[in-house]
């Protein structure tokens, strides 16, 4: 049948959530009786279901897990299940970037260097580039429950409390206004264009955060370092610590530099043997760099 | 987490009652399907019990999972979200502003986002959405994550809840010719 694009709209909005109660219940009718129209809204339902991808998990208390068995109607604990060996999961290799070319953080995306992979590599880096334009809505979208979580852990129910190995930074720094301070989020890439870490800096505690998104795990008896690079600090780039191993790490090193230099720097990771440079100096060139964009503007 | 291969053979040994395979499902799953709802409903209580109703649904609907429509994950999150997106929908008709510090709190792992890579699936629909100007990815990836009504929408772009109502479905229409549905 063909749907009008009343339909098809009212399909899609429900599949996003935007719909009020009434008009759930309307479409819900809609499909119990049409089931070419179920299969409309699924096709949407799982089409913006690959969203949830970018949900971090959370652990539920362990009690959930009785209340679910209960409600099913299982009684006891059963023998444990033998699983069969997976094939691993194509998509797992979906997305290789090709991270450590050399790249200068600004200018023009490098060429990629391996001539029997250009064809794959320039769609790949096109489809980063789409990508790569809605990722600071992504991050902003995001972000609001990091800072809330990393910043303010005790305004989360205890079981939602960061774990011991996240770094949880009290910061002393008076804020320069009591007014909500800007967001910044800035995509450090690679020569692909594919987003390897997201970096939020919040303008008032100058705290920042650095995300694993799409970064290659770095090789054996090697770390990931971040580096300011500002023209106001002479050019000399500032270590802003080793990038953890764990996909989060927060830190509040950016607490001595201005704003302007925080805003205006160009933020580069380096891979430096394992812990970090012992000089404080950056001894590879940047794999992945960025510029930091305001994502949520200071309240008046 | 399981591979998508083995959630699907897990979802199909659910399917035929195997109580064993359901306690592996629920492992493996119900840190996702918690940090989706959570994120929606914002309250434990809340979240714990429509966890609780959607696996019962996926005990009982299993066999209808088609594995050439969706991934497991995509399967089992769509009926997560859903019951979470009523549940949030008959409580803001009530209020809105019922809870305002509650609007803050809400529970992101600090533990691993993406610690997989985006599959194509998702490179696809994030290039569409990457299309649309930026206040409106903005307005559909708030809607998609918080579970966020038209009026919370419209309050956070200060915008009259019709503009809202009208980008969100020149949204969706310019999002399903981009992905060529």
């Amino acid at each position: 049948m063909e749907y009008s694009e009343d339909h098809i709209a009212i399909a899609a909005e429900y599949a996003l959530g935007t719909l009020d109660a009434d008009e759930r219940a309307q479409v819900e009718t809609m499909m119990a009786v049409d089931a070419e129209f179920t299969a409309m809204v699924q096709s949407w339902e799982f089409r913006l279901g690959v969203l949830n991808q970018m949900v971090g998990s959370v652990e539920p208390r362990p009690e959930l897990w009785e209340r679910v068995r209960t409600a099913v109607g299982h009684s006891s604990q059963q023998a444990p299940l033998m699983l069969p060996e997976a094939p691993p999961s194509p998509q797992a290799q979906a997305y290789e970037p090709t991270a450590f070319d050399p790249i200068a953080p600004t200018g023009p995306i490098a060429p990629a260097v391996d001539n029997s992979n250009v064809i794959r590599l320039s769609s790949q880096a096109r489809r980063w580039r789409g990508v790569a334009s809605v990722m600071t809505a992504l991050a902003a979208a995001l972000v609001a429950m990091i800072g809330v979580q990393l910043f303010s852990p005790d305004l989360l129910p205890a079981s939602l409390r960061p774990k011991p190995r996240t770094q949880v930074v009290e910061v002393k720094t008076p804020a320069p206004a009591a007014a909500p301070a800007a967001q910044y989020v800035a995509l450090l890439q690679g020569a692909a264009g594919g987003p390897a870490f997201i970096l939020t800096v919040d303008g008032a505690s100058k705290n920042f955060t650095v995300r694993k998104v799409g970064a290659p795990p770095v090789e054996a008896g090697k770390s990931y370092e971040l580096w300011l690079i500002s023209d106001k600090l002479g050019g000399r780039p500032r270590s802003l610590g080793v990038i953890g191993g764990s996909d989060f790490t927060a830190r509040t090193v950016l607490t001595s530099f201005d704003s302007d230099v925080i805003n205006g720097g160009v933020y580069a990771v380096t891979v430096e043997q394992a812990g970090g440079s012992p000089d404080g100096a950056p001894h590879s060139t940047p794999v992945f760099a960025g510029k930091l964009i305001e994502t949520v503007p200071a309240a008046r | 987490m399981l591979t998508p291969a083995e959630l699907v053979w897990l979802i199909a040994a659910v399917a035929k009652g195997d109580e064993a395979a359901f306690e592996r499902l629920y492992a493996a799953t119900r840190a996702k399907l918690y940090g989706v709802v959570l994120r929606i409903l914002r309250r434990q209580d809340l979240a714990e019990e429509v966890i609780q109703e959607t696996y019962v649904k996926i005990w009982n609907s299993a066999g209808q999972f088609n594995p050439g429509l969706s991934s497991p994950i995509t399967w089992m999150a769509s009926i997560a979200r859903n019951r979470a997106i009523d549940v949030v929908r008959k409580r803001t008709e009530s209020s809105i502003e019922e809870e305002p510090a509650a609007m803050e709190v809400a529970a992101d792992s600090p533990d691993p986002l993406a610690r997989r890579e985006m599959t194509e699936e998702l490179k696809r629909l994030l290039e569409c959405v990457g299309r649309l100007e930026p206040d409106r990815q903005k307005l559909v990836l708030l809607a998609y994550y918080n579970g966020w009504s038209r009026e919370q929408l419209a309050a956070k772009f200060e915008t009259p809840v019709n503009t809202v109502k009208t980008w969100l479905r020149r949204s969706m229409m310019d999002i399903r010719e981009c992905l060529g549905l």
